[in-house]
């Protein structure tokens, strides 16, 4: 069987993916020219190479048309329905860190837990005559962590595809789940994260998409082993 | 035309119905998406169809009649009081069982005797029951959240917890979770550097000076122009909070909201039981309490067998437009919920009505009637 891995398409995430493979021993060239969507491995006549956006890579594991991608642990548990019982996070790689997160305006003074945070929720409404706002694109994480951990129900999403961190000053919502790396650009636009308001701790990882065809399949166990010694 | 997929019995629950003295309506099976998720929260979001409409509006299938039918009495500016009685299929994502399933049930409206209104709520949906399922024992539970609010009232919380602990009510996993950090406060609250700061200059005593500070430092950061919450509501909330984080509940009062969240006796017993709870734990719970028992007394007198009927103190649902009355019933020898019903005196307000209007309902799950009716048949 061919084992197909996709790998970033482009960026920091695709150097650094390239360069993890080469240190496992799997050289990676691009079929045709530099900028091909297809690759192939050095010495690995049955693996091949996807060249996809991230978003895509998590997507692709889960309907399982790729057998192997690197990509964030953040882009497949928000991606996929159920993530740990459809792939499985066989290595997490070291780059590509970002913590998705709950912040809020730093001059809420009054809230510094997501307890605080379900006590604003709550009355909000009879407040202001709407719910509490949360700008972001992570639907699935912050419904997983506000009803699932903390048994807050009452907020509505509004969906932010770009510079999240504004939505609050601009008044577009009341808070924001995001992701932040450095919290810089967060500092920046006066907002503070919960003390615990991490949802989850991001980063690169190589994933494989959970297939009965990969049972006994020695490539498989020879790609993951490869992966894991470079580490 | 009768629709071919109809319960064989739907016929004869809406001459139930009719006979009940209700207005059969129907409501588009399309609906705007946003009521829903405005009042049971997003979670709802995962468990819906929804759609756009070509100019980007959320829509979606209709997930229950609730909502659709107080909507339409709004709409339609329709006097109160007023019984309506629906019957049509739903839509929802569910683990188990088909996505589409009938509904059906009676929402009233605008009576104000709620313990006249809420015993007519019970006592028809067990009439209605009883009539598809002769000879089946049925099994009501019921629950009243305004009893619970009573009780912590009456054991002084200060109003911050007493919100919490309303917020969770129906939902015994949160509940038990504030209880045992009412017993045993983990840390004093969690508060950033910048209130202690604010603390040793003494702005904490002082709400207008805190206001004023609040509102300068939003202005500079830009915060002011925004509809989000104003100074004067993170002050207060502030020492709300600060309240909160000192407040240790004693080994006596907590005992005492134990003692109550485990009753679970049959109705007759209920007020008796009620009564002697409060005369004994020492708490003025008079007022709930002759409600509570108003509504006993209401359902005897409208004929509903109380036999059948159990109160389970610590039963409410955790959706913050319920306020009084849950109830649902069951059949013995089946473990499911065959209907389900509760007052909701805050959601005709919340969906834009101008005065407040009482209400009180219940919904039956047709196919799972379906399901105890062929039971029935396969065991004669």
């Amino acid at each position: 069987m061919t084992v197909t891995i996709a790998l970033p398409s482009k960026g920091r995430m695709k150097d650094d993916a390239s360069a993890i493979f080469e240190r496992a021993g799997m050289k990676i060239v691009a079929v045709g020219n530099d900028r091909s969507y297809r690759g192939r491995v050095e010495g690995w006549d049955d693996v091949e190479i996807a060249f996809l956006s991230a978003s895509e890579i998590s997507r692709e594991i889960g309907s399982g048309s790729v057998d192997f991608g690197v990509t964030g642990e953040d882009l497949v548990r928000e991606g996929l329905a159920d993530a740990d019982a459809r792939v499985e996070f066989c290595a997490r790689l070291g780059f590509g860190h970002a913590d998705v997160v709950v912040a809020v305006p730093e001059i809420w003074y009054d809230v510094d837990t997501m307890a605080d945070l379900g006590d604003v929720a709550a009355d909000f409404r009879a407040r202001h005559g709407r719910r509490l706002a949360i700008a972001t694109k992570y639907w699935r994480l912050t419904q997983q962590f506000f009803s699932g951990s903390h048994g807050i129900q009452l907020y509505r999403i509004v969906e932010s595809l770009g510079a999240t961190e504004g939505a609050p000053a601009s008044g577009s919502a009341d808070i924001i789940v995001d992701i932040t790396s450095t919290g810089s650009t967060l500092k920046a636009n006066h907002l503070k994260i919960l003390s615990d308001g991490v949802i989850l701790r991001s980063e690169a990882c190589l994933v494989r998409a959970r297939k009965a065809a990969h049972a006994g399949d020695p490539v498989v166990d020879r790609i993951v082993a490869a992966v894991r010694a470079a580490l | 035309m009768p629709l071919i997929n109809l319960p064989a019995f739907a016929g004869d629950l809406l001459a139930d119905f009719e006979r009940m003295g209700t207005l059969r309506v129907d409501t588009p099976v399309i609906q705007p998406a946003e009521p829903f998720l405005d009042m049971a929260g997003e979670d709802l979001r995962r468990r819906i169809f929804m759609t756009q409409s070509e100019t980007g509006k959320s829509l979606c299938l209709r997930p229950e009649f609730t909502i659709p039918v107080c909507r339409r009495h709004i709409e339609t500016a329709t006097g109160t009081p007023q019984r309506y009685a629906y019957l049509g299929e739903v839509f929802r994502q569910r683990r188990e069982g088909s996505s589409e399933f009938y509904q059906a049930g009676i929402e009233d409206l605008g009576e104000p005797d709620t313990a006249r209104a809420d015993a007519r709520a019970i006592g028809d949906a067990m009439q209605v029951l009883a009539n598809r399922l002769p000879g089946r024992r049925l099994k009501v539970t019921l629950g009243d959240q305004s009893v619970f609010e009573a009780v912590i009232a009456a054991c002084g919380l200060p109003g911050g917890w007493q919100k919490r602990l309303i917020h969770a009510f129906g939902d015994p996993k949160q509940l038990e979770k504030l209880l045992a950090e009412l017993a045993d406060p983990k840390s004093a609250g969690v508060f950033g550097h910048e209130v202690e700061r604010l603390a040793i200059t003494g702005m904490l005593e002082d709400e207008d000076r805190l206001v004023a500070h609040i509102g300068q430092i939003m202005e500079t950061t830009g915060y002011s122009t925004n509809a989000s919450r104003s100074p004067r509501d993170i002050a207060r909330r502030l020492k709300e909070k600060m309240e909160l984080a000192n407040t240790r509940l004693d080994k006596a009062t907590l005992a005492v909201m134990r003692e109550f969240l485990t009753l679970d006796l049959p109705l007759a017993d209920a007020p008796a039981a009620l009564f002697r709870f409060a005369a004994k734990s020492g708490l003025k719970i008079e007022a709930a309490l002759s409600l509570f028992d108003g509504r006993v007394a209401a359902l005897a007198r409208a004929g509903a067998d109380i036999d059948l009927i159990r109160y389970r103190a610590a039963f409410g649902r955790p959706l913050d437009y319920y306020t009084g009355l849950v109830f649902e019933i069951e059949i013995e020898g089946m473990a499911a919920v065959l209907a389900g019903g509760g007052r909701f005196d805050r959601l005709l307000t919340l969906l834009g009505a101008r005065e407040h209007i009482p209400a009180v309902g219940f919904s039956l799950w047709l196919d799972r009637i379906e399901q105890a009716v062929a039971a029935a048949g396969g065991a004669k």
